[in-house]
């Protein structure tokens, strides 16, 4: 057996901005190299979106004739950006739950013990879900596109899309991460999820804002993702636009930096009270 | 490459002054002072919730003191936790280990934490899982590894990045009696290369086996500290346990009493300090049976360090009472 001997003091690396980038991708690595590890976990996200939008293609194919509806090809095609919203929001919640699991069975504890900085194991931790997330993103347009889901911007559209997906997965994950990190509890990261799913329905993603009223409307108004959406959808329905950009990259982006800086302050919080 | 600062440092490597830690109302520890030398392997013994993890958790920077000072390798643990981080090994009490990696990849990450250069960083891994006897299962996800297979894995990570302090928190807490003796041997290793140890454990033979010096804990306060032999030798005479019906206990233990002090026990069992050790049990039996007392069970032990702990807390580290 050879033996590696313990010298007499330690080896001390100072630190760097080098050395601090190189220890998030490898916690980027972990946290990816998990989600992929975990088909189980990750194939409801990746199914039930599909599942919906063909459900909804075929239950309300004629709604697409209803006053204050743009002008599509089908309910598919109007459906893209939602599915895509849609399965991200699924997906985000993983990596919160798995940031959860490592504070509850202790592997968080042994990050904080190692010379690394605390926002640097927030964003690895969270990098896993940003790529799957936009893995998602492209997945769906891939199955969608046979079935009529045709992207009228193009390979741009589609690139903003994934990017996209992936911005909303960080910013989603990190919101979520918040909860995870106030509470340790994956089970408290599962409760709270069904509140992105009233986030999800009190928005446009599955009908136009023009054929909503009411208190509903109103609400749909304020939600970031009836914009994020639009957003996304303007890029199948009308090709590359600057607005259709800003609000597919802008909105999430700008969401992504609250939640990064909520769940960092949520974190600073854990651990003063240590 | 290494820093200015990482110059062998000389003064003890532990050293904690009036340490206290509350909880809200929970007086978790009392203010508790000690000092572990360079190369020493140090005990740290007291019950579940005697304040041991959380002595540990502060001295290694996830908690913070409510009140005192802590130095660890040089460096103030509240003010300088960094610098702490880098000098110390820790191997917390549930092998917290990601059981979807494997172990390669589990030591490759650590080692990035720990700033190990990429070109150090394949070989100082495969010697580790050399040392801890993993290398077969290297590739094999940490969730397939049994009890003892994760805490030498666990070891092996706290061990990357050569540390000066080592901090095991209960490391043979339900292994098997192979895999604790393994255990202890790599442990007894380590220390012969210079690396300094705090053991935290709740087992009276693991703190024997293994510590130079000893602190016994209970209820947030350090109530002995010394080396095993000095504290089992302070207690003094061996302790003779006798088991008698239940309705003769009374009268039994009158007649003990007159053969040295009567020390905690297990409920249905009596103890006294034997004066005279040995050669005082003929006398005893002599007694009992002009008593008429009837002897279940009669059995000499020399002082163990569950007689330190009875005599400095008036109950047994496993559930005896006085």
């Amino acid at each position: 057996m050879s033996v590696l001997a313990m010298s007499d003091h330690t080896e001390v690396t100072p630190h760097s901005f080098g050395l601090a980038v190189r220890q998030t991708v490898a916690m980027a690595k972990r946290s990816t190299l998990e989600i992929f590890r975990q088909p189980a976990l990750v194939a409801p996200s990746m199914i039930f979106p599909i599942f919906f939008a063909a459900l909804g293609a075929s239950s309300f194919g004629k709604t697409t004739d209803l006053p204050g509806f743009p002008k599509v090809d089908s309910f598919l095609q109007f459906s893209i950006a939602a599915t895509v919203v849609q399965g991200v929001l699924f997906g985000s919640v993983t990596g919160a739950a798995a940031l959860a699991t490592d504070i509850q069975n202790g592997f968080f504890d042994r990050l904080l013990l190692s010379p690394t900085t605390r926002t640097g194991i927030l964003i690895g931790r969270l990098a896993g879900s940003a790529i799957f997330g936009a893995l998602q993103a492209a997945f769906f347009i891939a199955v969608l596109w046979p079935f009529g889901g045709t992207i009228e911007s193009g390979f741009i559209g589609i690139a903003i899309m994934v990017v996209s997906g992936g911005i909303v997965a960080l910013a989603i994950g990190a919101l979520m991460s918040s909860v995870a990190i106030r509470t340790g509890s994956a089970e408290a990261v599962q409760g709270a999820f069904p509140l992105l799913f009233v986030l999800l329905f009190f928005s446009s993603a599955f009908f136009p804002r023009e054929t909503m009223t009411g208190a509903y409307r109103k609400i749909a108004d304020f939600n970031p993702i009836s914009h994020l959406v639009e957003g996304m959808r303007e890029l199948v329905l009308s090709g590359y636009t600057t607005s259709a950009l800003m609000k597919a990259i802008l909105i999430p982006t700008a969401v992504c930096i609250a939640s990064i800086l909520f769940a960092q302050t949520e974190l600073r919080r854990r651990l003063a009270a240590k | 490459m290494t820093s200015a600062s990482s110059a062998p440092f000389s003064g003890a490597p532990i050293v904690a002054e009036n340490l206290v830690r509350h909880f809200g109302d929970v007086k978790a520890v009392n203010g508790i002072n000690l000092t572990v030398n360079a190369g020493e392997i140090f005990g740290f013994l007291g019950p579940n919730g005697a304040g041991k993890s959380t002595v540990v958790r502060m001295l290694t920077t996830l908690l913070r003191p409510t009140s005192g000072k802590a130095m660890v390798a040089g460096f103030d643990v509240a003010k300088n936790p960094d610098d702490v981080r880098r000098r110390i090994g820790v191997a917390l009490q549930d092998a917290a280990i990601d059981p979807l990696m494997t172990g390669t990849e589990l030591l490759r990450l650590q080692a990035v934490l720990y700033g190990i250069p990429a070109n150090k960083m394949k070989a100082r891994a495969n010697d580790l899982l050399e040392r801890v006897g993993l290398t077969a299962a290297a590739d094999r996800r940490v969730g397939t590894y049994s009890g003892g297979m994760r805490r030498r894995l666990d070891l092996a990570l706290a061990l990357i990045h050569q540390p000066t302090v080592l901090f095991l928190d209960e490391p043979t807490t339900g292994l098997d009696p192979m895999s604790r003796i393994s255990l202890w041997e790599e442990v007894r290793r380590l220390n012969k290369e210079g690396t300094t140890v705090m053991l935290t454990t709740q087992y009276l033979e693991e703190a024997d086996q293994l510590a130079d010096r000893i602190a016994i804990i209970d209820q947030g306060n350090i109530v002995r500290e010394g080396k095993p032999q000095d504290l089992k030798a302070s207690v003094g005479f061996p302790t003779l346990l006798v088991t008698v019906p239940n309705d003769q206990l009374d009268r039994a233990k009158a007649v003990l009493a007159a053969f040295g002090d009567m020390r905690p026990t297990a409920e249905g069992t009596l103890g006294v300090g034997l004066r005279g050790g040995a050669e005082a049990v003929t006398d005893v039996v002599r007694k009992m049976d002009e008593a008429s007392l009837r002897v279940q069970h009669l059995e000499l032990n020399e002082p163990s360090l569950d007689d330190v702990f009875a005599d400095a807390t008036g109950h047994r580290l496993e559930g005896a009472k006085a």
